[in-house]
């Protein structure tokens, strides 16, 4: 009599199915179960109220979550944009050192290694309207003589958020795209100068159709931890003052543990799950067509 | 007019000089084989008149225009890689039509070129396929179609063929010597294969350690070498070299037979004076089995080791004087290993160098 | 000659400009984390001082024997915490690895239908964001009294790093050729054999560079940790970060003295790893 034994890929991959179920899967389940009821870790006994869509009709129709959503969205598209530009831009002008390359590589992978709650205590630090270092140097330099409320303005406070998010990520795109441009044969690259190509053209046909993969793998892995601006966020404003930097991780947050409806929280968590994961899936989908273009596809 | 001229080129990558200042003269329409074994230099004087490396010291001209600091796009020359060097990402089309696109030539024109490179070297069946799914020489040809589709004043080879299988290299060969019947235009290639140079190049240059050791047409350089480098580089096989000294007016082999004094060198040689002889295989074969050797030659017996018959030739590897050296066997019967045979020697066709410089006493 | 002279000085000032952009770039790296390495050796008093002290009057150990000894504003039991972010950091990497072993080889070694699906899926996993996650979870784990434990969080920081872990072994051991386990087992080892002897040796600085990834991870976590510990039985450092805050101020100097001794053991790992992480990270990318 023959068993029916399983595969033995699905035995080596049991253990990681098993830990995601039970740390990642079935809190979710729960918390999309509970986005429908009016839960408020006061009172358990709300947990077992079926509300239906009103959770999720109340963050639509609110103007708060709208905002905090809008601003996520932008705070995302700005940063990613320009962590990809810069990095891309820090990665060639190292590739370029002929020199101390590889101190210079160490030092690039320098914020990577601080913690984003780090980062957020660093630049709250920096960014400080009294004591910071951006206040005092512009202060010393008669630059101004006033103290800027850089965490206090909403504008000023989206910058300095900014800031801080890109000093942390910008690294891991120049890391990634060096690796790139490393891998880029020399071949190709020397043909096209000798085909008549300005550095610049040479950049824009060769290398950087090249390096595209590298490019999309570093924002495929960047939007999958894209929520670690919550840290710094929470740390530099915790989406204030007065809500004017409030992004959808701030509210969410803010509406489940202090004001302790895990319902309605939960239920903006649903919609928070997905801008990420569209995210991530948009980028594997753009990384598989740029490896096609160079057919490099298995 | 696209001659290229070379004067007193170095190269130096840090302290360490790998050209040593080279003086080479190209004429408009020629085709210059750069030859030598690899770390020569020839690589890296390729480049340096593409512009892909910057020179060190001296001056470059392609035409009449010194190209010292000129970016290669300012040099009109186009360049085969060694590796291709095709763009992954583009078809055979763009791959062939890139030059000219970047140049912002009209669509019309960069097609009509696209075409004629095409045809000139078969590849209209491919256009739409990506370099990843064509074969090695197919590949190479897209390669030189991207090189003439720009008619630059030169073209520039590097070592092309060296990825190709035997039969292929030899059929592409002859289609860029072909090629170059075809465009007419200035051609320096460069390879470590001295078949290759002697059967394309209108003059050959061979190189060792970053110097030039002899510049000459294929037959030039073939019969009369001017030092033991290039008479082993080039001919196959090598050349035999055997240690000698000039005793009693004769060439006498260091412990071996002693030979007459080749009648060209009378007068070039003193009494005393060590020498190494050389002779190709070509020119020592088994009496019976030769050419009629009807000038000045030697004959002594030899014991055959080893015979590799190639069909209309045998290749005989025998010892003589201690060393081994290659003689050739015209119209080849079987050879068992140690028998012995009487040989002969050409005179006629025999060089001298001096021993110490290892230059040729002619 | 005038042409090339021209090239020639466009060459040269191409060249100063490269340095200069690369010297602006470098300082903006290094200066916010050089800023709080040196105010953790500065007094409070000299760092709040107006005008701005730029050249430091005194440095000395005081932030960190505060620190240490537990006195001075607060009493941040930071050892405590030290030990406890060790204990969980470790043994989830540990596990971490090892069940990302198990999956990165299956990924890299077998055929299987939906094999891309899964991958994907497992990777979606790591997108949810950390505070939508700390909410059920916190739920989850106040049910079954494993908020404010080591294992809570342990378990927790397994399931964050598990599918990174896969992602850079699978690479890994891509790179190893599948001959060399089949002339093991023709040389007359099982497969298990194969594995431990041959496939796992060659890919160990990958693998060990995986788990410093996990480890930094883990090590860094801010998020989920601060809702899911409550006592300094359980509060990592990062989370202790914010005992240096109270409601109107904050001890920079003491806190930036506990940022240094985050930042060394990960400063150290990551400069022992940077090569192969970064060779892991995008083989597996790349080569699909």
């Amino acid at each position: 009599m023959s068993r029916l034994k399983p595969p033995a890929w699905f035995v080596l991959l049991l253990p990681a199915i098993i830990i995601l179920a039970a740390v990642v899967l079935i809190p979710l389940l729960l918390s999309l179960y509970s986005s429908f009821t009016p839960y408020r870790l006061t009172r358990p006994d709300s947990l077992y109220r079926w509300i239906g869509f009103a959770n999720y009709e109340k963050a639509l129709t609110s103007i708060h979550f709208w905002t905090a959503f809008g601003r996520t969205v932008l705070l995302l598209t700005i940063a990613l944009n320009l962590e990809m530009l810069m990095g891309l831009g820090l990665a060639l002008l190292v590739n370029k050192v002929t020199w101390g390359q590889r101190t210079l590589r160490t030092i690039m992978m320098f914020p990577m290694m601080f913690s984003p709650i780090l980062v957020g205590f660093q630049f709250k630090f920096i960014f400080n309207d009294n004591v910071g270092l951006v206040n005092n140097a512009l202060q010393s330099l008669g630059l101004t003589d006033q103290a800027i409320p850089w965490l206090v303005d909403g504008k000023l406070a989206f910058f300095s958020i900014l800031v801080a998010e890109m000093w942390s990520a910008t690294s891991v795109f120049a890391i990634l795209i060096l690796a790139g441009l490393f891998a880029v044969p020399r071949d190709p690259i020397e043909a096209a100068t000798v085909d008549g190509c300005t550095p610049w053209q040479t950049f824009r046909h060769i290398t950087l159709p090249f390096i595209m993969p590298f490019i999309y793998i570093a924002l495929a892995i960047r939007s999958l931890d894209v929520a670690r601006a919550y840290d710094i966020v929470q740390i530099m404003t915790n989406g204030g003052p007065a809500r004017r930097t409030e992004l959808l991780w701030t509210l969410i947050g803010r509406t489940g543990y202090v004001d302790a409806r895990m319902g309605y929280a939960n239920a903006m968590g649903y919609i928070s799950i997905f801008l990420a994961i569209f995210f991530t899936v948009y980028f594997f989908r753009k990384l598989n067509a740029a490896r096609g273009e160079l057919g490099m596809a298995s | 007019m696209a001659q290229v001229q070379l004067r007193s080129v170095v190269k130096k990558y840090g302290s360490l000089e790998v050209v040593h200042g080279i003086d080479l003269d190209i004429a408009d329409n020629e085709f210059v084989v750069l030859v030598g074994p690899s770390g020569c230099g020839k690589s890296t004087t390729l480049r340096m008149i593409a512009g892909l490396e910057a020179i060190s010291g001296g001056e470059i001209a392609i035409g009449e225009r010194v190209v010292n600091d000129l970016p290669p796009r300012h040099r009109n020359i186009s360049m085969v890689f060694q590796n291709y060097a095709l763009y992954p990402h583009m078809t055979v089309r763009e791959n062939l039509g890139f030059s000219l696109k970047i140049a912002n030539r009209p669509q019309s024109e960069i097609d009509r070129a696209v075409e004629e490179a095409a045809n000139i070297l078969s590849l209209s069946d491919y256009m739409d396929r990506k370099p990843g799914a064509l074969s090695g020489g197919q590949r190479q040809r897209v390669a030189m179609g991207r090189a003439i589709v720009r008619h630059p004043e030169v073209f520039l080879f590097d070592e092309p063929l060296s990825n190709l299988d035997a039969k292929l290299r030899t059929q592409m060969r002859t289609e860029i010597k072909k090629l170059h019947q075809k465009v007419q235009s200035t051609i320096v290639y460069v390879t470590h294969d001295q078949v290759e140079a002697m059967t394309l190049a209108d003059r050959i240059v061979i190189m060792r350690d970053g110097h030039i050791e002899q510049v000459g047409t294929p037959l030039e350089v073939f019969e009369n070498p001017v030092n033991t480098f290039v008479a082993t580089f080039i001919g196959s096989p090598p050349m035999n070299l055997l240690p000698a000294t000039i005793t009693n007016g004769e060439v006498a082999i260091e412990n071996g037979p002693s030979v007459a004094l080749p009648s060209a060198f009378e007068g070039k040689v003193r009494e005393g004076q060590a020498v190494i002889l050389g002779f190709r295989a070509d020119n020592l074969m088994p009496r019976g089995h030769s050419l009629p050797m009807e000038g000045q030659h030697a004959a002594f017996d030899m014991k055959v080791n080893l015979s590799e018959p190639l069909g209309t030739e045998t290749l005989l590897f025998s010892s003589l004087a201690g060393r081994e050296v290659q003689a050739k066997m015209l119209n080849p019967r079987p050879v068992s290993p140690g028998e012995t045979l009487p040989f002969q020697l050409d005179l006629t066709r025999c060089h001298l160098f001096d021993a110490a410089s290892e230059a040729s006493l002619r | 000659m005038n042409e090339n002279l021209k090239h020639r000085i466009k060459a040269r000032i191409l060249k100063a400009l490269h340095l200069v952009a690369l010297f602006i770039a470098m300082a903006i790296i290094c200066v916010p984390g050089l800023w709080i390495v040196l105010n953790s050796f500065r007094p409070t008093v000299e760092i709040m001082a107006k005008p701005p002290v730029w050249i430091p009057s005194e440095l000395n150990l005081d932030n960190y024997r505060a620190m240490f000894g537990a006195v001075g504003e607060g009493g941040v039991p930071v050892v405590q915490y030290f030990t406890n972010s060790l204990i969980i950091s470790v043994t989830s990497t540990v596990i971490a690895i090892l069940v990302g072993m198990a999956g990165g080889y299956a990924f890299a070694r077998y055929r299987f239908k939906g094999k891309a699906g899964i991958f994907i899926g497992l990777m979606l996993t790591r997108a949810v964001p950390g505070v939508s996650l700390s909410l059920p979870l916190f739920i989850v784990m106040a049910k079954t009294g494993l908020i404010d434990t080591h294992v809570g969080l342990i378990l927790v920081y397994v399931a964050l790093n598990v599918p990174f872990t896969i992602w850079l072994i699978d690479g890994f051991f891509r790179q190893v050729p599948i001959e060399l386990a089949e002339a093991a087992e023709i040389d007359g080892c099982t497969r298990w054999q194969a594995f431990w002897k041959v496939e796992f040796p060659v890919a160990r600085a990958g693998i060990a560079s995986a788990g410093i990834f996990a480890f930094l991870t883990s090590w860094n976590e801010y998020a989920l940790a601060s809702q899911l510990t409550r006592s300094t039985f359980s509060k990592t450092m990062p989370v202790g970060l914010r005992d240096f805050t109270s409601e109107f101020t904050i001890n920079w100097g003491g806190m930036c003295a506990l940022a240094v001794l985050m930042i060394i053991p990960a400063l150290i790992l990551t400069f022992i790893v940077q090569k192969h992480l970064i060779a892991g990270l995008t083989f597996g990318g790349v080569k699909g």
